[in-house]
């Protein structure tokens, strides 16, 4: 009974309403904008925040113009002072979670398929549990070891060398989703191609691989939103070359305390990049999340 | 050709004119052949500019180009940005100092909650990328004893770099700069905590007469004990002292863990568990006088004494004259509570002067009034084992806690001299003291010329060109001075290895007791007891020998 | 038949040696430094291999226990909230509502939030004072919470944010499960006129409980790795409320430096997720082959 369908008809719910009354329609409306609202609240109060001056900032008002005066002082010194700092960080962070999620997907489909296709000595499961293992262990346990490492390698603050750990980080998930996307798809078309003399890279490349696209999109935008988000080893790791945004966000504590207009303001950069991405893939997201944690 | 179209043209030329004028006469002065507008690109105000620019020459910095053209010095910072605190002067003055010294100058700012974690591993790890590294005063310990960092006399009257007044440096600040007398770091940041009240309540007829009424004493203006603020916030909280129509706060304070909590305590405990030598001279350190951390012959921690436990107790009292959120604020918000107006006094330091004069920050300019930290008319001396209490003369021990962020010089940088030279210019007469003048650099006064006769040299004008109110100049600036000059004595500094762990540990533990999980005597235990394993980890023979040498103790003198 | 070619090494062996270079070395370095004094005074001047005596210390480290509270009050709290709100949005989200679709995007949008910009959003959030949470609370007729200054209301806090940003992870993957259950499966039930609880109680929970245990396991070892919402947000404070077991190793080997006493307090996590993850595989082997 656990088996999940192989693509996910969210559009199309299978079960239909109770329409016995209107009320439960209703009422299930104001559920959905009840939660709605606690998604979206503590976006909204980063938005009224990232208006306001330091003095405004600690008195709960919440209406701009009645309330308090709106002040552009956080974004202006954002954007415009720190401007070129902003956009060193900005694209440290793209070059970071782009290179590591490129590598990460083409690992990970490659291992993934492997997994899913043929079968290996050491026992298909065993080597699947090693790689979900990866994901239980707390990367506080290895830092100043990595460290010791990537320096050996001559890596240390350079963007190479946060593409390699944040890759090292997200792999595993790429793995399990595609493994589990491939597992799931049926082997009679590889089969036929095959029976044409095709080589199996010429297999995968040319049947495997175009099918996998929905699955390789949700590998892709998961692997970019953890690397996005990763500061602990950046904050150790690659303080000056290759300072990701999470840097900047983590320094508006100040040793003249928190400055919350611009810990708004620097919120909100950092999280709109993963936000839009991800409402441009949702579909695939469900897929991949679906994937890989229930199968996996 | 239209007439109105010319006349229009011809103002508009004239005004041109008179604009490339002043432009100009604007740049008549420069440096290494850079105007102000090349050498400062951002300032809040013209006023600023030409200050900077007239601070810049009479620094009078030696041409180096000869020597340092083509160098990169690397300097890291705790992140604040280029107009923030600690931070903001090192981007304002780096073209001037790449103009002095044709090297680039590369700024790397870590978070401060991350900044012993980032250097440390660093060094660790022997990757050695900096240069220089501003630290606050505990890091120094660490830092030494692992060979990370250099003294820097080497360099100090060496023809060809800036000159800065080492005599200039108030003494107790000095010592937190040097290493078995010798320098490591260089002027910067000076800091202590000193007393800030609202004059204008304080000494309103209306309110001093409700007082004496209420407390049967005159008001003390300005509080000159703890107890005395402890009457005053106590009158004051709850009462709508501002008339805003809502109840208002005593004290404010930041208390929350992490949030620099454990500064307060240390201000206010030093003059309930610290005495004087008797003597020629109360500075003596003996085995009971003037120590505060531990027992200076067997390294037993002091923090769990009946006169630091009485001081917990006492900041517990005071903090319930305020608001209950103020323990879990930080910096930011005790200030803000205090510049908004919601409270009667705090205990903090420079930055709150400076602070109240930015409209955006502060609606009490003109109202400040500050002092140095209060005495206490109750101590605690460790040789009788009794309590003294003594209201006509009281225990009075100054303090200099906090970071007092300062630059220190890494042992394995291949530009010393380049690195000497960065850190001499900031150091430098004119641009310490516009840096400590103009308040959002964050740079605290740290040498005598910034205070007022007769301590120093500087005039309340230099103040109010920077934006102050006259009188709060006055009151912050003085109260700053007699905070490092008028003590008879000073609560030493923690300065053996491990300090950034002992002050966590008592941070955590304070915490407990502030919200009242644990009483002040069972959390001041635990930090005994966690301060004793620490230093029985880090080695406890050399850890005693580090400590008695840090605070000036021979064994049995 | 293709399954024994030995193309097969090619696709497999890229990414199990990447995982092998990279996380070997730390892994057994860390193991090593475990049975070692290394601090920050040694660590260039070389350590003493002291046994087991750090595994040995740990049992009367205060800190432990207190961290090991908070960790597991984290832990279940945070697991529990996201398993039953996250299956309550998913049962919202299986009607046929015309227009959900775009509510469905909204609701996925905390898991891309920063988790250390997200403890920082705590900050104003749950700010006493000036927080809009507090201001609420206040103007739905109550009293303000002591989020900051209350052991248990902080942990609390940090709660509500973990459960923010994973709440959409439980309810994308219930509600799959949700619609991967027969129509005529409802189809009987409706027949029987069974209305929405029992329904749901008999017929979608025995079908989405196997996802739902497998979601809760996740959740469990996920959010005992959590370091960064309490580090920004709180300091671990107040005292050591938020200090979760993982901070404490943080703080332990990157803050005090003392190398040796941390890997072995890291190396007890390691153990505990081995235990897990054994737990997990058991319970899901039958899907494995």
């Amino acid at each position: 009974m656990t088996t999940l369908p192989k693509s996910l008809p969210l559009e199309t719910p299978r079960l239909a309403p109770i329409r016995r009354s209107p009320l439960p329609r209703i009422l299930l409306w104001l559920a959905v904008m009840v939660v709605t609202l606690w998604v979206l609240y503590p976006f909204a109060w980063a938005v009224i925040t990232s208006f306001k001056t330091q003095r405004q900032a600690l008195e709960p008002t919440f209406v701009p113009f009645l309330q308090f005066q709106p002040s552009l002082e956080n974004w202006g010194a954002e954007l415009g002072l720190g401007g070129r700092e902003t956009a060193f960080a900005l694209g440290n962070s793209i070059m970071i979670s782009v290179g590591a999620t490129l590598l990460a997907t083409l690992l990970g489909t490659l291992t993934g398929y492997a997994l899913a296709r043929f079968r290996y000595g050491i026992g298909n499961r065993n080597i699947v549990s090693w790689v979900m293992s990866q994901r239980f262990l707390p990367p506080v346990a290895t830092l100043i070891p990595f460290f010791l490492f990537m320096q050996r390698l001559k890596l240390i603050d350079t963007v190479p060398g946060m593409i390699l750990v944040n890759t090292t980080f997200t792999l595993p998930f790429a793995i399990l989703i595609m493994r589990d996307f491939f597992a799931d798809f049926p082997e009679e078309i590889e089969e036929a191609a095959l029976v044409d003399g095709a080589s199996p890279l010429q297999i995968f490349l040319r049947v495997a691989l175009p099918l996998a696209t929905p699955a390789l999109t949700a590998a892709a935008i998961i692997c970019f939103a953890f690397a996005w988000n990763e500061y602990l080893f950046a904050s150790v790791m690659a303080p000056k070359d290759a300072k990701p945004y999470t840097f900047l966000v983590a320094s508006t504590s100040t040793v003249r305390g928190v400055h919350f207009g611009y810990l708004a303001t620097r919120m909100l950069i950092a999280i709109t990049l993963p936000v839009v991405l991800s409402l441009f893939v949702q579909r695939y997201i469900v897929r991949g999340l679906t994937l890989g944690a229930v199968k996996g | 050709m239209n007439r109105r179209l010319f006349t229009f043209v011809l103002v508009l030329s004239a005004l041109f004119t008179l604009l490339s004028l002043t432009t100009v006469l604007a740049q008549d002065q420069t440096f290494m052949g850079k105007t102000a507008e090349e050498l400062f690109p951002e300032v809040a105000n013209d006023q600023e500019r030409s200050s900077a620019m007239e601070a810049l020459l009479a620094a009078n910095l030696p041409d180096a180009t000869g020597r340092f053209a083509g160098q990169t010095l690397t300097v890291s910072v705790q992140q604040a940005g280029a107009r923030g605190g600690i931070s903001g002067p090192y981007y304002f003055w780096r073209p001037a100092f790449e103009a002095a010294t044709g090297a680039t100058l590369e700024i790397v700012e870590i978070p401060q909650a991350q900044y012993f974690t980032t250097t440390s591993t660093d060094f660790l790890t022997g990757q050695n990328s900096y240069d220089v590294m501003n630290i606050g005063a505990w890091f120094l310990s660490d830092y030494v004893v692992n060979g990370w960092i250099q003294p820097v006399e080497q360099f100090f009257d060496q023809e060809g770099f800036p000159e800065w007044d080492r005599d200039a440096v108030f003494p107790s600040l000095a010592n937190l700069m040097k290493w078995e007398d010798q320098w490591y770091g260089v002027l910067n940041d000076g800091d202590a905590q000193m007393l800030y009240y609202r004059k204008d309540i304080l000494t309103d007829p209306k309110w001093q007469e409700e007082f004496q009424a209420e407390t049967g004493m005159e008001m003390p203006v300005p509080p000159k004990t703890w107890q005395e603020l402890l009457a005053v916030t106590r009158f004051f909280n709850g009462k709508d002292w501002n008339g805003d129509g809502d109840p208002d706060d005593g004290i404010s304070l930041h208390l929350r863990t992490g949030g620099q909590g454990m500064f307060h305590f240390m201000s206010l405990s030093a003059p309930f568990a610290i005495t004087p030598a008797e003597g020629d001279d109360p500075g003596k350190v003996t085995k009971y006088d003037n120590v505060y951390w531990f027992d200076p012959d067997d390294l037993t921690p002091l923090i769990n004494q009946p006169g630091h436990v009485a001081a917990l107790e006492f900041l517990k009292e005071l903090a319930a004259t305020g608001s209950e959120a103020q323990f879990g604020w930080e910096l930011g918000e005790a200030w803000n509570n205090f510049l908004n107006g919601n409270a009667i006094a705090t205990f903090s330091w420079g930055d709150v002067g400076s602070l109240a004069q930015d409209p955006s920050r502060s609606i009490i300019q003109g109202k400040l009034g500050g002092a140095r930290i209060p005495c206490s008319e109750r101590w605690y001396d460790r040789e009788t084992g009794e309590f003294v209490e003594d209201s006509e003369n009281p225990n009075c021990v100054g303090n200099t806690t906090g970071g007092s962020w300062f630059p220190v010089m890494s042992a394995f940088t291949d530009t010393p001299e380049l690195a000497y030279y960065f850190m001499a210019m900031h150091a430098a007469k004119p641009i310490n003291f516009w840096n400590v003048v103009y308040g959002w650099t964050g740079v605290d006064p740290g040498a005598t010329y910034t205070l007022f006769p007769p301590m120093g040299t500087a005039t309340v004008e230099d103040y109010v060109n920077a934006g102050y109110n006259a009188d709060d100049a006055q009151e912050y600036i003085t109260g700053y001075g007699e905070n490092f000059f008028s003590h008879p004595i000073y609560q030493t500094y923690l300065r053996i290895p491990g300090t950034v762990t002992f002050w966590e540990i008592l941070d955590t533990r304070l915490g407990q007791a502030m919200i009242g999980e644990s009483t002040p005597q069972e959390a001041l235990d635990l930090v005994a007891q966690e301060w004793e394993n620490t230093n029985n980890d880090l080695g406890r023979e050399e850890q005693l020998q580090i400590y008695q040498t840090g605070i000036g103790y021979t064994p049995g003198g | 038949m293709y399954k024994k070619t030995r193309a097969r090494y090619f696709f497999l062996m890229p990414g199990i040696i990447w995982i092998l270079a990279f996380t070997i070395f730390p892994l057994i370095y860390s193991l090593y430094l475990s049975f070692t004094n290394a601090n920050m005074r040694n660590f260039n001047r070389g350590w003493d291999v002291i046994g087991l005596e750090n595994y040995a210390s740990i049992p009367s480290d205060l800190r432990v226990g207190e961290t090991v509270v908070t960790s597991v009050y984290l832990t279940l709290g945070s697991t529990a909230v996201t398993l039953v709100l996250g299956t309550f949005v998913a049962w919202l989200f299986n009607h046929n509502l015309p227009g959900l679709r775009i509510f469905r995007g909204i609701l996925t949008m905390p898991l891309f939030a920063a988790p250390i910009a997200l403890g920082f959003m705590g900050l104003i959030l749950f700010n006493e004072t000036s927080g809009s949470i507090n201001s609420f609370i206040r103007g739905l007729g109550g009293q303000g919470v002591r989020w900051m200054t209350d052991s248990w209301s902080a942990r609390t806090a940090v709660l509500l944010l973990d459960a923010w940003q994973w709440t959409p992870f439980v309810f994308i993957i219930v509600l799959a499960a949700m619609q991967s259950i027969p129509d005529e499966l409802y189809e009987a039930a409706r027949l029987d006129t069974a209305s929405g609880w029992p329904i749901f109680r008999h017929i979608t929970f025995p079908l989405i409980a196997p996802a739902l245990g497998t979601v809760a396991l996740l959740r469990l070892v996920e959010t005992f790795k959590i370091l960064d919402i309490p580090l920004s947000m709180l300091g671990g404070g107040p005292g050591s409320a938020t200090q979760t077991y993982s901070y404490y190793v943080y703080i332990t080997g990157l803050r005090s430096f003392n190398m040796g006493y941390a890997s072995s307090l890291a190396y007890i996590l390691v153990i505990i997720a081995i235990i897990i993850s054994s737990i997990y595989f058991w319970r899901i082997r039958a899907r494995f082959e």
